[in-house]
């Protein structure tokens, strides 16, 4: 499935800017490899992090924040375990609140028009099973925000982007249908978060499309918003044209 | 669950309109607020989103205009799983959480309604019951009469703080909650407090007739009217301005 290709090159292509423009700067493009083990206790039950606790808050619903997840089943395109980080990393953060960008891409093997809407879910939901000890984040899909608070004390102890990006994609990995996984964050300004505003525009048109196409079973094109996106999106077309099929043979 | 990490107190404050529930409520929080070590929510549970001025806390959203704009999206076509409906209301709830050092504050606004969005009025209430487990100390400012010890949300409260003023109706009102609420699981202890009383006296022949534990009481306090009417946040309990029971109420807390 290659649905996503154009959003993921494209968003090399700005890192790529990125790392252009600020080479010697003061805010450089830098790149991690994920650890195969995360040394960092998990979080109790208790699981917010209070504002009088937190030393840095990354994407308050105040601030610009955009997150997104896309997959292809090209291996060329994601490379595997590479953290990128554009900013400063939670330790070097001087305000108490920044803007934040992710994205998360995946290389998977076995994506089809018939699954590929379930595994979205199930791989957009599983940040939400990631437990360290210190941070808090909450998030919407549909408006493609993240918020996270980290605690004085774990700024102190040094959680930072390796651990954290480290943490989330050894979450990804339990799903035997990624074979890849690598993670982007994006600290350095609200216009850099901004920029990448246009990728995820155009694949959470994709994703509502495709979530439109399950949960409503509408298939009059016609009055459909998301007309143009299935068009221009030949899986898409295709996902829609199973759908129709499946729910014709069972009427 | 670790040993710092212990069930939530929650305490729910409720009685007849016009007692005093509110000014009870925040005096109770700014009691409770004393120990620095201690994480309190306060929950206004009350229409009218009166606590938050004698806390002197702002309110930017109510869980009610949550629970609004996530109808209007919904009848708008923007749907998800139940999975990402609940974090999204779940981040929204945080983002409504207005925090000072030591205190959270949660305004409910109106009171969920009957009708076919039953599902996100149980989503909230889970939500809440989540995020309550984050404190040590919780206290529910009630909005006046019975009808919320039916809502599930009250399954949570361990005391039952009715106040009355010295009127009949006032513990009437008091002793219909009490009869309604020991139904309700996770309640450990409930009891009465009078404010509004003319002074000792009127407390001792309340005493006599009164159907219920008796938690302490107040006197009619010039400076709470005052203060109420022009909106202010209410002083420090222990400045000796508003004198509160903090004994008896201690002592209501940990038997």
């Amino acid at each position: 499935m290659q649905l996503f290709n154009t959003i993921i090159s494209d968003t090399r292509q700005l890192i790529a800017d990125w790392s252009d423009q600020q080479a010697g700067g003061p805010l450089p493009v830098r790149k991690f490899e994920a650890a195969d083990h995360v040394h960092w206790p998990a979080a109790g039950n208790r699981d917010i992090v209070f504002q009088s606790d937190t030393g840095v808050e990354l994407g308050n619903p105040k601030d610009k924040s955009v997150a997104f997840l896309a997959w292809t089943d090209d291996a060329g395109q994601v490379h595997d375990n590479r953290i990128t980080l554009v900013g400063p990393d939670i330790g070097e953060i001087a305000e108490s609140s920044v803007p934040f960008g992710k994205v998360v891409l995946i290389h998977g093997s076995g994506f089809t028009e018939d699954n590929c809407y379930e595994r979205f879910r199930e791989m957009d939901l599983c940040r939400f099973d990631v437990s360290l000890k210190g941070y808090m984040m909450r998030a919407v899909s549909q408006y493609m925000r993240e918020w996270s608070r980290i605690s004085r004390e774990a700024v102190k102890n040094g959680l930072n982007f390796e651990v954290l990006g480290s943490a989330m994609l050894r979450k990804l990995k339990e799903y035997d249908y990624i074979k890849a996984a690598e993670i982007i964050f994006v600290t350095a300004s609200p216009d850099h978060v901004r920029q990448l505003g246009p990728m995820a525009d155009r694949f959470m048109q994709y994703i509502n499309a495709m979530t439109k196409m399950h949960q409503e079973m509408d298939f009059d094109c016609d009055s459909c918003e998301y007309q143009n996106v299935c068009d221009e999106a030949e899986e898409l077309r295709s996902m829609r044209e199973k759908l129709m099929d499946k729910k014709e043979s069972s009427e | 669950m670790t040993a710092n990490e212990k069930a939530p107190v929650i305490i729910a404050v409720c009685g007849k309109g016009g007692v005093g529930k509110t000014s009870i409520s925040a005096l109770l929080t700014r009691m409770l607020l004393k120990d620095s070590t201690k994480r309190i929510l306060a929950i206004d549970a009350d229409p009218a989103i009166g606590l938050s001025y004698p806390l002197g806390v702002p309110v930017h959203k109510t869980v009610d205009e949550i629970r609004n704009d996530f109808i209007a999206d919904v009848e708008k076509g923007m749907t998800g799983s139940k999975e990402e409906l609940i974090r999204r209301l779940d981040y929204e709830m945080l983002d409504a959480m207005t925090e000072t050092e030591n205190l959270a504050f949660l305004a409910i606004g109106r009171p969920e309604g009957d009708g076919c969005y039953c599902q996100v009025n149980s989503l909230l209430r889970d939500i809440i019951k989540a995020i309550a487990r984050n404190f040590d100390i919780v206290v529910i400012d009630g909005e006046a009469g019975v009808e919320q010890i039916d809502r599930r949300v009250m399954d949570m409260v361990t005391h039952l703080f009715l106040v009355s003023d010295a009127s009949a109706r006032g513990r009437n009102v008091a002793a219909t909650i009490d009869r309604v609420a020991q139904n309700k699981p996770g309640l450990k202890k409930t009891g009465i407090f009078f404010n509004r009383l003319q002074g000792a006296e009127e407390m001792d022949a309340l005493t006599a007739q009164a159907p219920l534990s008796i938690i302490g009481w107040m006197a009619e306090n010039a400076l709470i009217r005052e203060l109420d009417r022009d909106g202010k946040p209410f002083p420090d309990v222990g400045d000796g301005r508003i004198p509160f029971p903090e004994e008896a109420v201690y002592r209501f807390l940990k038997q």
